[in-house]
């Protein structure tokens, strides 16, 4: 045996022999203090002996399932239709993705067949108006007069509507 | 071959010898600063006299015509919407949208340059250019919330006195009907 291990040999066990009785009266005196303030001290309260080293944890690998729920809550059912929001018009013609033949509308006085094919900008859902819906939630389709608000085909239609605008 | 749409491609022309910018209809413009644009506009609405807002709003509705293949009313309201709001985006007024409430027509200017508070520089603009897109006087009022409502040169004083009179949009759609002209 070397020099240098007889060494750290007489240190170990310095360092052996002095542990055990080092904690004991630090701890013995926390404990009768904590006793003395409250008076309510738990007796499953041990003096704090430091814990053996823990073993190491294994890796975690990587699942191909996610393990925690999504952090984004699902989305809120949509509102309900607003009466007195307006109809506002986008750059783009909309894409009709439903048959016309859902929409509550009004009765046309032209025959089907004549019709001409509904461009994009004409098949638009028109807006929910309290006047094309019965109190029983129907359809009115026995008026015979037009919509009170027709939805202006060209800009002209549009702009003679909003100019003959005059006070009540 | 034209499909109705704005083009903005090579809308300026930056001649950094000469100094100048000019659109592609040869006009000469000048960038000038929010801040700057602002002190002058709300100068000239409290002098009472917003002409030259008026007048940059007939510029801006001749770039829309010259864009257009045919007469802006025989257009469907969404093409017109596509070279107005294209335009307006371009002289960097904000983002316009057409909302019809009721049987009036409401232009929607958002992120447009804060003027004045009353909002009347952005009004009289909109009214310059849409006067120019109908060939029509027509005016525009403000009705809050950086809304406008389209009217008659006749009855723009009287909405606006109900706006100042705390009448809201839907409030001051429901005092106007339709009359037409007989």
């Amino acid at each position: 045996m070397s020099d240098r291990e007889e060494r750290l040999r007489s240190l170990l066990d310095k360092v052996r022999a002095k542990r055990p009785d080092e904690p004991a009266p630090h701890a013995a005196d926390a404990l009768e203090r904590i006793r003395t303030a409250s008076g309510t001290m738990s007796a499953t309260s041990q003096p704090s002996i430091p814990a053996p080293a823990a073993p190491p944890q294994p890796t975690p690998v990587p699942s191909a399932y996610p393990t925690r729920a999504p952090s984004s809550p699902l989305p809120d059912p949509p509102a309900a239709a607003i009466i007195d929001s307006p109809t506002r018009y986008s750059s783009q013609p909309p894409t009709v993705e439903r048959p016309l033949s859902v929409e509550p509308r009004a009765r046309s006085n032209e025959p089907p067949a004549s019709a001409p094919a509904a461009s994009p900008s004409a098949t638009r859902p028109e807006a929910i108006r309290p006047q094309s819906v019965a109190p029983s939630g129907q359809p009115v389709i026995y008026a015979t007069d037009q919509p009170e608000f027709v939805r202006p085909k060209t800009f002209g239609d549009l702009l003679e509507l909003t100019l003959s605008l005059r006070p009540r | 071959m034209h499909d109705g749409r704005f083009d903005p491609s090579g809308f300026y022309e930056f001649n950094l010898t000469q100094g100048m910018v000019r659109t592609r209809t040869g006009e000469r413009v000048v960038v000038l600063s929010e801040d700057v644009l602002s002190s002058l506009v709300a100068a000239a609405a409290r002098d009472g006299d917003l002409t030259p807002l008026r007048r940059l709003g007939e510029l801006l509705g001749e770039h829309v015509l010259s864009g257009l293949d045919r007469p802006a009313s025989l257009l469907s309201p969404e093409a017109v919407l596509g070279h107005v709001s294209a335009v307006t985006s371009l002289f960097g007024w904000g983002r316009l949208g057409f909302e019809r409430w009721g049987a009036g027509l409401v232009i929607a200017l958002r992120d447009k340059p804060e003027l004045d508070e009353d909002e009347l520089g952005a009004a009289a603009l909109l009214g310059g250019m849409f006067s120019e897109i109908s060939q029509r006087q027509v005016s525009c009022v403000p009705a809050g919330d950086s809304k406008f409502i389209m009217v008659d040169f006749e009855v723009a004083e009287t909405v606006w006195g109900w706006f100042k009179d705390g009448a809201d949009l839907p409030a001051i759609v429901g005092m106007l009907e339709t009359k037409r002209a007989s």
